[in-house]
């Protein structure tokens, strides 16, 4: 079977909160100077895949949209995880691209990758989480799609998903080539790299490719689709009140006052 | 700092802090209550690489440098001291000897256990009246019969406990101190190998510590690590090194005082405003970190030299110095920050005070490093 992991690198979401900041005039997070990793869910969608690789043999390949100067450290835990190879679309602009956009970018590298069954992606980014490039690029594959998928195994000729829903979990069937979006659950927790893997990750292939070589790449009719008109920080405040009376008393305040707030 | 560390260093340094984040900070402070040693976490450990950093890959090992290795031990520290214990001596002061002066049948039979985490390794140097005076140990070898006859106690073992394999040095020639000492791969498991006293101690205490005795245990002629006389060099070699994955353990303690005072000292409130505010606090926490950077780069150089084959005992006796007493020195700080709750075990710099003396005295103390690098400043005496 043949894997493509596609990978966002993002400000580091553990990054403390005095180091975070938002630009203004581009109304975009700044990411420079700030710690940039991959983001959660695609980590977890990378360990999707390498279980799929160390339980049936597939090749995976990791596949990323950003700027290639800062991408190496996170291409390089790509493939320590275990990825095979890993192709660059050298593009400055590749984090901030509209959904839709990066889909359609994100179809063309793959088709010019070349053979491919299955797609994996984090179900949303930890910055911007649209949560929309999976089932987009479904579309432009012509792909089956599966969103919020934890665990994947080959079945037959196809894939058996268990995915999330409201009322638990459903496993079902897809057919291949197909686009999976993976969440988070404990069977997906990314792995370590050994150290002797990290050693051996500057071995593996890596590919850049400019936009350019991946064929010209419309822009939707309706525009990009989604319009940031402004950005900023949440204020948040906090305030502690204590409680007087008797532990019964306290207990019947503190329920009234949770009411109030339409918390219970 | 990091401009001196390769990519290869970050991403070993980034995976060691999720490990420890993941594995060791969880159970850290559970560990050393209970004294109880971390299996599943030194077998975690083995699997990701760490228990042979410096071994060729050829022999199971991971075959990085040691500036990798220091980086990787601080990172266990921050988390857990006990158990960068039982890592730096499986590391330094077994692997690295046999490394280094073992036969290749030696490094063929014991390196990928070591590594793998299938077996550990302890170092059997220390007697109860050589400690400083290393080389006025008293255990002796004979050559009876085609074999070794190991006979004397060791004390202070690290990994006494658990260990499976014992690098043994014992006198086996007339000539006195380091000349007449010959150094053993020895199994825990041979006839006439017995565990004597487990320490109880005040630190690092899920790193088992205990003496070993020795009454008439036949040992291989092949198990002789190096030549006959060789084991006082190749002791204090190794020791070079060992002061060097010390020095890193004091780093990873040192600034867990650093790391926890720092968030400690923004949340406590006293007179109205976090603690933070006060000048004595800002100037405690500045004095923390410059003296932990300041180790950092002692430590890091002294790596760098012993990876480049440049005799180093002077550096590393300095960066182990330095290091160990900025981690007593960092511990004090935290202990008074957190004032009462620095004293009980609610908080974890209590423990941290606890784990940072070891390092001003295990592997030659404070005193020991003074005399070395005295020694290699001043003419002879």
């Amino acid at each position: 079977m043949d894997i493509v992991v596609c990978f966002k690198q993002v400000v580091d979401p553990e990054l403390p909160a005095k180091d975070f900041s938002l630009d203004g005039s581009t109304r975009r997070q700044v990411r420079s100077g700030r710690p940039l990793v991959i983001s959660t869910y695609d980590e977890n969608a990378l360990e999707v895949a390498l279980q799929l690789k160390d339980g049936s043999g597939a090749k995976v390949t990791a596949l990323t949209i950003g700027p290639q100067a800062t991408l190496g450290d996170s291409v390089r835990l790509a493939l320590a995880m275990g990825s095979d190879e890993a192709v660059i679309v050298d593009d400055p602009a590749g984090p901030d691209l509209p959904g839709a956009v990066k889909a359609r970018m994100l179809a063309a590298a793959i088709r010019k990758i070349g053979s491919c069954d299955l797609v994996l992606v984090g179900c949303e980014s930890a910055d911007w989480a649209e949560r929309v490039v999976a089932p987009l690029l479904a579309e432009e594959m012509g792909a089956a799609c599966v969103t919020f998928a934890t665990r994947v195994e080959p079945s037959g000729g196809g894939l058996k998903v268990r995915r999330l829903a409201d009322d638990g979990f459903h496993v079902i069937g897809a057919g291949t080539p197909a686009v999976i979006s993976i969440t988070s659950d404990e069977t997906n927790r990314p792995r370590l790299p050994k150290v002797k893997d990290i050693v051996a990750a500057k071995r593996k292939p890596v590919h850049t490719w400019a936009p350019a070589d991946l064929g010209s790449v419309e822009a939707t009719p309706t525009g990009e689709g989604v319009t940031v008109r402004d950005v900023a920080v949440p204020q948040r405040t906090t305030q502690c009140e204590f409680l007087a009376g008797e532990p019964s008393e306290q207990a019947a305040a503190l329920v009234a006052k949770l009411r109030a707030l339409k918390l219970l | 700092m990091n401009a001196v560390l390769t990519d290869e260093h970050r991403m070993i340094q980034a995976m060691v802090r999720e490990f420890a984040a993941r594995a060791l900070a969880p159970i850290a402070a559970e560990l050393d209550q209970r004294s109880r040693f971390p299996k599943e976490a030194v077998a975690e450990a083995a699997g990701l690489g760490l228990m042979g950093m410096m071994v060729p890959e050829e022999f199971g090992g991971s075959g990085m440098d040691v500036v990798a290795y220091v980086v990787a031990q601080e990172e266990l520290a921050r988390a857990s001291a006990g158990f960068q214990t039982i890592v730096t001596v499986n590391n330094s002061l077994v692997c690295d000897p046999i490394t280094r002066w073992g036969s290749e049948e030696q490094k063929r039979r014991y390196l990928p256990g070591l590594c793998s985490g299938e077996r550990l390794g302890c170092y059997c140097l220390t007697e109860p009246q050589a400690g400083s005076d290393a080389m006025s140990l008293r255990t002796t070898g004979e050559l009876r019969g085609g074999e070794w006859v190991l006979s004397g106690t060791k004390s202070f073992v690290t990994n006494g406990l658990e260990a499976d394999l014992c690098i043994v040095y014992a006198r086996t020639e007339q000539a006195a101190g380091a000349r007449g000492i010959s150094a053993f791969l020895v199994e825990k498991a041979s006839p006439g190998v017995a565990v004597g006293k487990v320490e109880k101690k005040l630190g690092i205490r899920c790193s088992s510590t205990t003496e070993l005795v020795f009454d008439g245990c036949r040992v291989p002629q092949e198990n002789l690590l190096g030549g006959r006389g060789e084991g006082g060099r190749i002791a204090l070699a190794t020791l070079d090194g060992g002061r060097i994955g010390i020095a890193a353990q004091s780093l990873g303690i040192a600034r867990a005082c650093l790391e926890e005072s720092a968030a400690y000292v923004g949340q406590r409130r006293q007179f109205g405003r976090p603690i933070a505010e006060f000048q004595a606090t800002r100037w405690a926490i500045a004095d923390m970190a410059t003296r932990l950077e300041a180790s950092r780069l002692l430590v890091h150089r002294a790596a760098r030299m012993r990876g480049e084959g440049v005799p180093c005992s002077r550096e590393a006796a300095m960066a182990k110095l330095f290091a160990s007493e900025t981690a007593m020195w960092c511990a004090h700080r935290a202990v008074q920050l957190f004032g009462g709750y620095g004293y009980v075990a609610d908080y974890p710099v209590e423990r941290y005070f606890r784990d940072a003396k070891i390092t001003e005295i295990y592997e030659g103390t404070s005193e020991i490093q003074r005399l070395v690098i005295a020694r290699s400043l001043l003419s002879r005496r």
